[in-house]
């Protein structure tokens, strides 16, 4: 009570004959400012904190197609959110300052209801929550489709506490598929598909930069796709709970330029053959 | 049972003895068999807050881990057992029986009533609700001395994902502890359902229509029945669980067909209405005490009532939205996105009558109300956090990260425990006949509040720069350090503000104000009754003739349509001593609820150690059920 103790006696003395409208001034006069000046810059700090420093795994800092999607569709939601959150919680704060208790025998009017307001704050929020649902709705659709058919392939194994990654594409010597463990590399700017499924436990896999994550669950393989739309090493690690190292079962994904990436095809199928007919570099060809 | 009773018999004057003493309203006898649904209040809220305080250590105890970098504090073993007991402690243990603990002291009292339908039914809700958490926390002690970091405990997290939870992956018992203690919990929450919906339909004084009752008492009813419907879906799934540890029935196995997938379904159907639960009486607390303290009825009772139906409603389509990363499909994941998106509608119609019913009042800021404040607004940014998480494709990148964490804590903490409060400060002085003092309650509500949101706020943002949960670690690097020393602070600034709490309990159990009966100025049929209450709660069956009903013993509006006091009415003097309740039966109190319940727990311990010991318990149960049924009434009047 001692914020309100030092700054209610002030505010309620300034609109003890004021109407509502003025409160709003009042508040944003003198002490009140402050307060309200340190809590914003409290919020804003915060923000510095996780931006200024380096943040691998910042969902904000997209550097692909389906995160800046996502990213984009959080902000549409974010706004209103943030406006109403204000909204209320000032207005809580207005309601308690405005209708406080001044005398013990003060007995206001007995309002029950009022039917026109009910049905206003009952189709107002429908219709903005369903206008957010049409963008997400879109939304879902466009990154849910199938990977397109040149998408690079890679399958990707979850196992307690490491990723496994294949790469069906590439052969090395003997004719297997190229496996990596915990780092994954992949062509920058060109769309890859990640057929996931764990050979234990429920896994989630999660570049943050790139997209959101997929779980991978025993028994069955699903499909995601993603793109890094330029060259760069991207941090990711599981987000499913699978146990006693969780926090361990990190990867980083090398989104590789398109010379690096057909060096490093050359050198782990040994000449390069079968990279050519995972058609490297040729993704547009179609 | 005639041939037991008679007096030649050791055994059965020994019975006698035992009954006699329970007679004796301050022997800690009478506490153990008491069937008055108020001591049973009183004594779930006590459990319920002591568990809360062991939840609230193992809060600490990961906060201190994760308050740096590369910690080592806690090993990770330790770590996934601890966030696991913590998040089974919080809702489990701690907010549905904390809730529980006010359907008891406050339903009987607010629909006019002697008691519950089944006061005994209700002593073995609470005796179940007890073994089952002493049993759950039992699995602490089962790997040696838990002083030198041998914790045993369930380690897969309070939602126990198959396949994580099978023989395999979680070898020892904790598992098998965490799926028995839940369903003993289970069956007290089940008994509990019932007999509160049975209570409410059936026991309201006359004149009390459906749509005169005080909203918690709406609240309690919805829930109730969430109660009923939700509690066989998880005991299903952990039986289904229970029956692949035990006897290798491969329901969640996918090697041999089973499907891990199937435990996500059958936990969030249960889950999401659970989530309700533990919302909803909260809820109606909130539509209580505002209109007490702003002097004027709830806004739009017929609204916020079914809206509070339609969630109850509609908190069983939404169970996907856990599961929107498992790859259901964008055609299910769009239609339950819709789904969800369309359950804040009712949600926010409630917070949107809750500030009307503010607007206009005379508003007095004591300790319930800020509480309520404090609610209304937290509640807020949790429910509007919920709404960002209806967006399925941008949740793919905050499921399973402290965007959820920071999100439902808003709720639950933010908006359970902080109702949960409100109602301790509101209904204190009926129960003890003190206030509790107002200096340390506003103190403890602008501790808890600060500390709150220091510790949560900046969950979001560790959250969207990436910090997944339940990782019992983080590197250097990641943005997450000082945002995760905040929060640990915080947590440490709750804890304070929790000892503040206690202390204000004790203090003003001893020495507190007296309150009278109606401190408040209150509006419903308990604060027509001496404070503390009487073991009878009404001389006299109260007749209603309005919503609000005490409020109308009290005001009337004058030809002009103002509110002026009736005078003389219902004056706060004539202190009840108890004994005007002559000739006013009381259900006699029992040992065999507790023997009934006390069964469970051994069943329990011998499916995991002994078959043996399964007689013995199913044994002790029989025998407290059929003495339950063959108890011959005393004549306590």
């Amino acid at each position: 009570m001692i914020i309100l103790d030092q700054v209610l006696p002030y505010v309620m003395q300034i609109h003890q004959k004021m109407h509502l409208s003025r409160v709003f001034s009042v508040v944003w006069s003198h002490r009140r400012q402050a307060v309200v000046g340190l809590a914003l810059l409290g919020l804003l700090a915060l923000f510095a904190i996780g931006c200024g420093a380096d943040t691998p795994q910042n969902t904000f800092d997209t550097k692909g197609e389906v995160a800046e999607r996502q990213k984009d569709l959080f902000l549409i939601a974010m706004w209103p959110a943030l406006a109403i959150m204000i909204a209320i919680l000032g207005g809580t704060v207005l309601i308690l300052i405005r209708f406080r208790r001044r005398s013990e025998n003060d007995i206001p009017k007995q309002t029950h209801g009022n039917t026109t307001l009910e049905l206003a704050w009952t189709i107002a929020p429908a219709i903005l929550l369903f206008g957010l649902g049409i963008p997400m709705v879109a939304a879902l659709w466009e990154i849910g489709r199938d990977p397109s058919p040149d998408a690079f392939q890679v399958n990707v194994e979850g196992q307690r506490f490491l990723w496994k990654f294949e790469y069906p594409e590439l052969l090395d010597e003997s004719g297997d598929p190229v496996v990596t463990f915990s780092e994954v590399n992949v062509p920058a700017g060109r769309e890859v598909a990640l057929h996931l499924t764990s050979i234990d436990v429920i896994h989630s896999f999660w570049v943050p930069k790139l997209a959101g994550k997929l779980d991978a669950i025993p028994g069955r393989t699903q499909t995601m796709w993603l793109r890094a739309d330029e060259p760069g090493s991207f941090s990711g690690q599981c987000a499913e709970f699978c146990g006693l190292n969780h926090a361990d079962m990190r990867l980083v994904m090398h989104a590789l330029p398109v010379e690096d990436f057909e060096a490093w095809v050359d050198e782990v199928t040994g000449g390069g053959s079968s990279a050519s007919a995972a058609g490297v570099g040729g993704d547009s060809g179609g | 049972m005639a041939g037991v009773a008679q007096a030649g018999n050791p055994l059965g004057r020994a019975l006698r003895d035992v009954r006699h003493m329970a007679e004796d309203r301050y022997s800690i006898w009478s506490w153990i068999a008491t069937v008055d649904h108020k001591r049973i209040g009183i004594m779930y809220g006590i459990t319920a807050f002591t568990f809360f305080l062991i939840g609230g250590v193992e809060a600490l105890l990961l906060r201190i881990q994760l308050a740096q970098p590369n910690s080592t504090f806690l090993d990770p073993d330790q770590f996934n057992r601890l966030f696991t007991m913590h998040g089974t402690t919080m809702i489990f243990l701690v907010v549905m029986p904390l809730s529980a603990a006010f359907f008891n002291l406050v339903i009987p009292l607010m629909i006019g009533a002697r008691d519950v339908a089944f006061p005994r039914l209700n002593s073995f809700s609470f005796w179940a609700f007890l073994a089952g958490g002493i049993f759950l926390n039992a699995s602490f002690f089962i790997r040696g001395n838990i002083f030198e970091g041998d914790i045993g405990a369930p380690g897969a997290g309070w939602f126990g994902y198959a396949p994580l939870t099978s023989t395999e992956f979680s070898p020892g018992h904790g598992i098998d502890f965490w799926i028995l203690g839940l369903l003993i919990l289970g069956v007290a929450s089940m008994a509990g359902g019932f007999n509160f919906i049975v209570t409410i339909l059936n026991m309201r004084a006359p004149g009390m229509t459906l749509l005169r009752m005080p909203l918690f008492v709406w609240m309690t009813l919805v829930t109730s029945f969430l109660i009923i419907f939700a509690m066989p879906v998880i005991t299903v799934a952990l039986f289904e669980l229970l029956f692949d540890r035990l006897y290798n029935a491969n329901f969640f196995n996918a090697s041999v067909g089973g499907s891990p997938l199937l435990w996500q379904h059958m936990f969030w159907l249960f889950g999401h209405p659970e989530v309700y639960i533990l919302i909803l009486p909260a809820m109606g607390i909130v539509s209580e005490i505002l209109p007490t303290f702003s002097k004027k009825p709830l806004f739009g009772y017929p609204f916020v009532v079914f809206s509070g139906v339609a969630i109850g409603f509609m908190s069983w389509g939404v169970w996907v939205h856990h599961m929107y990363t498992t790859g259901l499909g964008t055609v299910a994941n769009s239609a339950f996105g819709l789904s969800t998106i369309l359950i804040g509608v009712p949600t926010g119609v409630k917070i949107f009558n809750w500030l009307a019913t503010m607007w206009g009042g005379s508003i007095s800021i004591k300790t319930p109300l800020l509480m309520c404040a404090g609610f209304v607004t937290m509640f807020t940014i949790g429910g509007l956090s919920g709404v960002l998480h209806t967006m399925v494709p941008s949740d793919f990148q905050q499921q399973d990260t402290y965007f959820v964490v920071a999100h439902f804590h808003y709720v639950l903490f933010g908006g359970s425990i902080f109702a949960l409060f409100a109602g301790v400060y509101y209904w204190f002085p009926k129960f003890t006949g003190k206030l509790l003092g107002e200096g340390l309650g506003q103190l403890h509500f602008w501790l808890m509040l600060i500390g709150f949101n220091l510790t949560f706020f900046p969950m979001h943002i560790s959250g969207l720069l990436g910090m997944p949960r339940r990782i019992y670690t983080y590197q250097e690097g990641f943005g997450f350090d000082t945002l995760n020393m905040m929060s640990t602070v915080g947590g440490f600034i709750i804890a304070a503000s929790m000892l503040v709490f206690i202390t204000n309990f004790i203090s003003s159990l001893r020495n507190g104000e007296k309150s009278g009966r109606d401190p408040w100025d209150a509006r419903t049929l308990e604060w027509s009754l001496p404070s503390p209450v009487p073991n009878y709660n009404f001389k006299e069956v109260p007749v209603v003739e309005a919503r609000d009903a005490f409020w109308y013993t009290k005001y009337r509006e004058n030809e002009e349509g103002v509110v002026v006091r009736i005078e003389g009415a219902a004056a706060d003097d004539e202190e009840d001593d108890g004994e005007g309740g002559h000739g006013i039966h009381l259900p006699s109190p029992s040992y065999f609820p507790l023997i009934a319940a006390a069964g469970l727990p051994i069943i329990a311990t011998g499916l995991i150690y002994d078959p043996a010991l399964v007689a013995v318990g199913v044994a002790t149960t029989m025998i407290g059920v059929f003495g339950w049924a063959i108890e011959p009434p005393t004549e306590r009047r």
